[in-house]
């Protein structure tokens, strides 16, 4: 399940008003979602939630639900 | 007198000499690479090699290769030169493409490159099978040799028959956006000549370590990053640029574990690389072993080599690592290079004296523009600047840099047309602007992008320059051109940027900015697009077209779009 606040990261930094985001969802299928979006994308997840991403952690994610499930390991929701 | 070496002789050669040495890493980030010896290298190309004769492919065939990053890439690429036929690596397509506009991109590059087998991953199957169907490629049928197994490893005797040295060993496409590349053919000798002449002017020794992340379908990754070294007899490590660009640390990790001492890089990666390396992935990295990172493909910024070495100088970056290369498809590669042991030179130039055709230094005062030396043309190989009408010009001008090599192409593959325009005798017309000062190589821009604003030269790398360092204007997504002014009988000036602000009211400042910025140089622009991301088409090489961009600009954004000015 993806989060609103997750969504809205994503939304924002892609200019995109609204995405039905599903935990398959690959950035492919997410228009302007391309390999230099990614990394701003990271970052500004990095910025929101106040965490860092390691190297190995960014490559290997394959959708958004996976991304999402990084984010509650290193930030749980409350 | 015994025939010259083929370039699959080499690699047989050396991997009888020394079976068991080091050829190719493969790398995948967090996982064991994988080793690549010679001997085992040269054996599953042989593998390969039969399959592929098998199935039909001869020699002179042209094999294009479309596998993304994977370890058995390498003899694949090597199996078709075994035979005697030509590989063409091009690049995997990307899933946001269209599958229709992948397919048209092949129709039209199988015509003029004449593209007779495809080698892909089963993945494409479903979007390029049609194109067989239909006939409309050339393309005779396609193949998965990633499934292929049970190859025998040993080759008839002389596989491909009696290749001579001046017969093409490889096809690379030059950049150009899609539909509009050229392409090249390689002979065996102008590809072993090259590794000569250009492994002395980089002193390339038995102890160097090539490390990569570039594509193999761009000449840099494909002749520096992946011929050289196989030729040359040492070891490349090779990264997979998707990792890369996500992950761009782990170039510096791949160094530091392989002792690499050799990096080819165009020069947006420098900033990447600054930018984008995390400080606690790096506490283990040393760079020490680098002897020299080869900053070539595009214009080569000093401001990008000064970040780099500001943010990586105590990992062990030396700044006499940081050297520069003037490259194309055309001549193999390298047609200059820096010395090795010495910073590529930087000169602060007359911006003024640059704008009317002619190089001086800046004086105090003066508005500069800081040109980052090529270095001197390698062994072999000869640079001259000549005028409009190519004759060449002596002293402080400034003009098409005309290049003569021993690795000279010998034209692009059927398109005769294209070949006369750029190949006159044995000289080739490169189209790219500079001059020559102490021996060395300054390339300034592309001579057909030369904006000429009343009698006086403008080059569309400044003003992008300066309109990136505008806040609000996405750095590196802005291209400059000239736009006919009928009335006044020259061109003006008209940029088109991208930016992340909307709102008329953030855009009107953002233009006024942007003009702001360029007055600062005494260029004055005329008409300022701002776009949304994403909007500028990019070359296959990545960075933005200004040519495409030029037309799609001119047909689609009204004048209201714009600011024009005066």
């Amino acid at each position: 399940m993806i989060s609103q606040r997750l969504k809205n990261v994503i939304l924002g930094v892609l200019h995109l008003e609204d995405f039905d985001f599903k935990d398959s969802t690959t950035a492919a299928e997410v228009p302007g979602w391309d390999s230099l979006k990614h990394v701003a994308i990271l970052t500004a997840v990095e910025q929101e939630y106040a965490i860092r991403f390691r190297s190995l952690e960014v490559i290997r994610l394959g959708n958004v639900g996976e991304l999402q499930a990084l984010i509650d390991r290193k930030a749980p929701p409350v | 007198m015994s025939e010259p070496e083929l370039l699959w002789e080499r690699w047989l050669r050396l991997a009888e000499e020394n079976p068991d040495a080091p050829a190719i890493v493969h790398w995948v980030a967090g996982e064991e690479p994988f080793r690549w010896r010679r001997g085992a290298l040269m054996s599953a190309a042989a593998g390969y090699a039969v399959h592929l004769l098998e199935r039909g492919v001869k020699r002179g065939d042209v094999c294009a290769i479309i596998i993304r990053h994977h370890r058995e890439v390498y003899p694949i690429y090597l199996a078709v030169s075994l035979i005697g036929a030509l590989p063409a690596v091009l690049a995997y397509p990307n899933p946001r493409l269209h599958p229709l506009k992948f397919r048209d991109g092949l129709i039209g590059m199988s015509r003029r490159s004449g593209l007779d087998w495809l080698l892909a991953e089963r993945a494409l199957e479903p979007i390029v099978r049609p194109l067989l169907e239909t006939g409309e490629s050339t393309i005779r049928d396609l193949l998965f040799p990633l499934e292929w197994t049970g190859g025998s490893g040993t080759l008839p005797h002389q596989p491909a028959g009696r290749q001579r040295s001046s017969d093409p060993c490889l096809l690379q496409h030059s950049s150009g956006t899609t539909g509009l590349q050229k392409p090249v053919t390689l002979s065996h000798a102008a590809v072993l000549e090259h590794v000569r002449r250009y492994g002395q002017s980089i002193a390339l020794s038995e102890s160097d370590r090539v490390v990569s992340w570039l594509p193999l379908y761009h000449d840099m990754g494909l002749i520096a990053a992946l011929h050289l070294p196989l030729a040359a007899g040492i070891p490349t490590v090779q990264l997979d640029p998707f990792e890369w660009i996500v992950a761009p640390v782990i170039l510096l990790d791949a160094i530091h574990r392989e002792r690499g001492t050799l990096c080819w890089l165009p020069n947006f990666a420098y900033n990447l690389l600054a930018e984008r390396s995390p400080e606690e992935e790096l506490e283990e990295i040393r760079l020490d072993s680098m002897r020299l990172f080869v900053n070539c493909s595009e214009p080569v910024r000093a401001e990008s080599h000064e970040r780099f070495l500001a943010r990586f100088e105590r990992y062990g970056v030396r700044a006499e690592s940081l050297s520069a290369c003037y490259a194309m498809a055309e001549t193999t590669f390298a047609a200059t290079q820096t010395a090795p042991g010495s910073a590529a030179r930087v000169l602060d130039v007359s911006r003024d004296e640059l704008s009317r055709g002619r190089f001086r230094l800046a004086e105090e005062g003066e508005a500069v523009r800081r040109c980052v030396s090529s270095g001197a043309p390698i062994g072999g190989c000869e640079v001259e600047v000549v005028d409009e009408q190519r004759r060449p010009v002596a002293g402080t001008h400034v003009g098409e840099l005309r290049i003569r090599s021993v690795s000279m192409f010998d034209g692009y593959r059927n398109y005769p047309e294209k070949t006369a325009e750029i190949l006159e005798g044995a000289w080739y017309y490169s189209g790219d602007y500079g001059f020559l000062h102490g021996g060395e190589c300054y390339v300034i821009g592309r001579k057909k992008d030369v904006i000429i604003v009343a009698g006086k030269n403008i080059y569309p790398e400044d003003v992008e320059d300066a309109v990136s360092r505008v806040a609000g204007i996405m750095p590196g997504r802005v291209v400059a051109f000239g736009v006919d002014d009928e009335a006044l009988g020259t061109e003006q000036i008209a940029i088109v940027g991208e930016t992340e602000r909307a709102g008329e009211d953030e855009l009107s400042t953002l233009r006024r900015h942007v003009i702001e910025a360029a007055m600062q140089l005494d260029i004055t622009i005329s008409r300022v697009y701002l776009v949304p991301p994403r909007w500028l088409i990019k070359s296959s090489s990545g960075k933005p077209s200004r040519s495409a961009n030029r037309a799609r600009a001119l047909d689609e954004l009204s004048v209201s779009d714009g600011v024009h000015f005066g």
